[in-house]
């Protein structure tokens, strides 16, 4: 056994090659999208889980790519976390099946290839970074040289080398996430399931946290998160699975998601220099108006936003209305999301 | 009005909080109520315990015989061999093994110039009870007076050829009586004569068991907050499975307790003179066991609980039960025959009676074994009790 004290070695990322033990590359196809190998990183397939009374996956089926990065959403109690917990072999599903690979995972999940890193803290807030690092490390069953090797990487990979010999625990809760997020990848997983990694931290923490998820993505990690935050899907991921009530209400790229759902119109948002006098008619019936009447905005959906928006405003004109702005925006996740669960994700 | 608020909401807190009522009004009546019972000898009873005691006459008069007698009929003591048939090394014997308290030897005044020779009395004793040898030489110095005045008393009657009432005592050999001095009861300590705060250690031994408690249960409790931050499920994912967490911990917990409690007696060593040094290896064996059986109770305690605030209230109220009725706080010498017997099922009183008898009766390492197989068997059924009760925790 080697000392936990002590460790020199050059940082750096260390060569993942084989690091899951797979050398199969061929094509995965979902929702017309393609990936690069045959067997999908995760299958996950009518998996039902009941607690008591309580359904909290419901036949949810869909897949995690190789090489991918897959964004679970969901409001609160939609069974996100119990599928993150069926996947790492927490909690065992009534019915349905899960593989990894193509290959069946078995209860104890799939220890080895898969990293976990939970919501809460699951670090040592008073051991130091450096002593987190190695213990899960060992946890993993890595020793000798590729243990050193991996905590200097994960040191660096962090940006917490200067701080290798604090203690966790009087750590900012951005810098506690970093080690949260290493420790769950010192083995070097095919596969990281990652449940709310961002929950309560700053932007600028977040931002860090995401550039190290894509330096192991870049790596060839498949990447499951779940997460509040509807922009880091949208900008994070390749790929969105939206559940509810503990089945897959969608599942696709953003822009396959809009399309299926609200469509690819334009929201058109008009500030105009008054209230609305009259009931709207003719060209103006296309205007909705929302809000305060007060605040003076008109709203109204198109397709074509080169070809109906000027026709639009000067319908407004001629009303005798003056625009003070125009807001033109693409349909957005939260868009979606709503149509959907009929929930702010935060509900 | 603000005073008044800050008085509900602290009450309204507590009203929630059940172990903390518990703590606030439970506990303490239950302690007192274990202490009422350790010194009351029982709910209700105020009987004083009585004390364990040997008999040797090596007289062989009537008036030892009277005195066997008479302390046969005495409300205090306890003869665990009570009829004088015991030679003097014998009954040494039982005391160095704690089988009584005190043996009482009734001999002739070799120095006595008189003939015959005057009866005396020697108390063997034990004085890791101090308070015994002062009461048996009390009791035993009344039933000699008691009995020479008896004595002479019918030999006044025989003299006058009265006839020998019955109940009296049988006249048989010649009658030995001397004058109504004093008689001589003298205290011997056949224990910690030759020793160095002998007495000191059997109350390190108490202090480090319960200590060994608390720091097992509050270690074991480290279980309960890796479940609450999720470290747990992190940990079952890696290559570790729940055997070895056990185990780890089990392991952990135990060699902490035996790096415990040999600083608690190396001090003793050398600020109050506990000689560890010379009884080192019972020291050692017992140590290892006691820690062992300490930690997987820690451990069973951890895993029954479902939270650390449970296991926080439950400690408190268990460890400090054990530790009243297992004699860490109060020595079981002072206890009830009742207390000792419902004291053996802690093992806190196994614990102590193995230090006991490594300090203070000095018996060698194979006489350890009553107490060494029951640490270890309690150990191993907390252990596998523990490892069944986190069945739950593996997988929902």
């Amino acid at each position: 056994m080697t000392s936990v004290l002590g460790y020199f070695g050059m940082p750096g990322l260390p060569d993942r090659e084989n690091a899951s033990g797979l050398a199969s590359v061929t094509v995965y196809q979902s929702e017309g999208r393609k990936t690069d190998q045959a067997s999908p990183a995760i299958a996950v397939n009518s998996v039902y889980k009941k607690f008591r009374s309580v359904e909290a996956l419901c036949g949810a089926s869909f897949t995690l790519g190789n090489h991918e990065r897959l964004a679970l959403l969901g409001p609160n109690g939609a069974g996100k976390t119990t599928m993150i917990r069926c996947l790492a072999g927490r909690t065992r599903p009534d019915a349905g099946q899960i593989e990894m690979h193509g290959k069946r995972l078995p209860a104890t999940g799939g220890r080895g290839r898969m990293g976990l890193v939970p919501q809460d803290l699951a670090i040592y807030g008073d051991l130091t970074t450096r002593e987190n690092l190695v213990a899960f490390a060992r946890f993993h069953g890595l020793a000798g040289k590729t243990l050193r090797s991996r905590v200097d990487w994960a040191l660096t990979w962090t940006g917490l080398g200067e701080r290798q010999n604090d203690l966790v625990g009087g750590f900012s809760g951005g810098m506690k996430r970093r080690v949260n997020l290493a420790c769950g990848v010192m083995h070097q997983p095919s596969v990281l399931l990652l449940d709310e990694p961002t929950v309560g931290v700053d932007p600028q923490s977040r931002q860090r946290i995401f550039q190290m998820l894509d330096e192991l993505h870049a790596a060839g990690t498949s990447v499951l998160l779940t997460t509040h935050h509807l922009d880091e899907a949208e900008q994070r991921c390749d790929r969105i699975v939206i559940i509810d009530h503990g089945n897959v209400v969608a599942d696709g790229t953003l822009a396959e998601l809009v399309n299926r759902t609200i469509g690819a119109s334009r929201h058109v948002k008009l500030q105009i220099d008054g209230p609305v006098r009259e009931p709207m008619r003719g060209p103006m019936a296309t205007w909705q108006v929302t809000g305060d009447p007060v605040a003076n905005v008109l709203e109204t959906r198109v397709n074509d936003v080169a070809g109906q928006l000027p026709g639009l405003l000067e319908g407004v004109r001629d009303a005798g209305y003056v625009v003070r702005n125009v807001d033109v925006r693409a349909p957005s996740l939260h868009d979606v999301f709503l149509h959907l669960t009929g929930k702010e994700l935060r509900d | 009005m603000m005073i008044f608020t800050v008085m509900m909401v602290s009450l309204r807190r507590l009203m929630h909080n059940r172990i903390e009522m518990m703590l606030t009004f439970v506990v303490p009546v239950a302690f007192f109520s274990i202490f009422a019972i350790i010194f009351g000898g029982g709910i209700g009873a105020g009987s004083t315990p009585q004390i364990k005691v040997c008999l040797v006459d090596e007289v062989n008069s009537d008036l030892s015989r009277a005195v066997m007698m008479t302390l046969h009929e005495t409300a205090g003591l306890k003869f665990v061999s009570g009829n004088g048939e015991l030679t003097k090394d014998e009954a040494k014997q039982y005391v160095r093994r704690g089988t009584a308290s005190i043996a009482i030897l009734l001999r002739r005044d070799q120095a006595s110039k008189a003939e015959p020779k005057a009866m005396v009395a020697d108390l063997l004793s034990d004085t890791s009870d101090q308070i015994a040898p002062q009461v048996v030489s009390a009791l035993v110095m009344k039933a000699i007076m008691a009995s020479m005045a008896s004595i002479q008393a019918m030999s006044k009657t025989n003299q006058g050829d009265v006839t020998q009432a019955s109940g009296t005592l049988p006249m048989v050999g010649p009658i030995s009586v001397t004058p109504m001095t004093p008689p001589s009861v003298t205290i011997v300590d056949v224990l910690g004569a030759n020793k160095t705060n002998g007495v000191i250690s059997m109350y390190a031994a108490g202090i480090a068991v319960m200590f060994l408690l608390f720091g097992a249960t509050g270690g074991g409790g480290v279980l309960l907050d890796e479940r609450e931050n999720q470290t747990l499920d992190r940990l079952l994912t890696t290559g570790l499975s729940m055997d070895e967490l056990l185990l780890g911990k089990w392991a952990y917990l135990t060699a902490l307790g035996v790096v415990q409690t040999t600083v608690m007696f190396a001090w003793g060593q050398a600020i109050f003179g506990i000689d560890l040094i010379g009884h080192f290896d019972g020291f050692l064996i017992m140590t290892i066991v006691t820690a062992g059986a300490a930690a997987a109770f820690g451990l069973l305690l951890a895993t029954i609980c479902r939270t650390r605030g449970q296991l926080n209230g439950l400690s408190v109220v268990v460890v400090l039960t054990m530790s009243a009725l297992g004699g860490s706080m109060v020595p079981r010498y002072v206890m009830s025959d009742r207390m000792r017997e419902v004291g053996l099922w802690t093992f806190n009183a196994w614990a102590l009676d193995g230090y006991d008898k490594v300090f203070w009766r000095d018996m060698p390492v194979g006489d350890l074994w009553p107490q060494m197989s029951v640490l270890m068997l309690c150990g191993a059924v907390f252990l596998v009790t523990s490892r069944l009760l986190a069945i739950r925790w593996e997988a929902d």
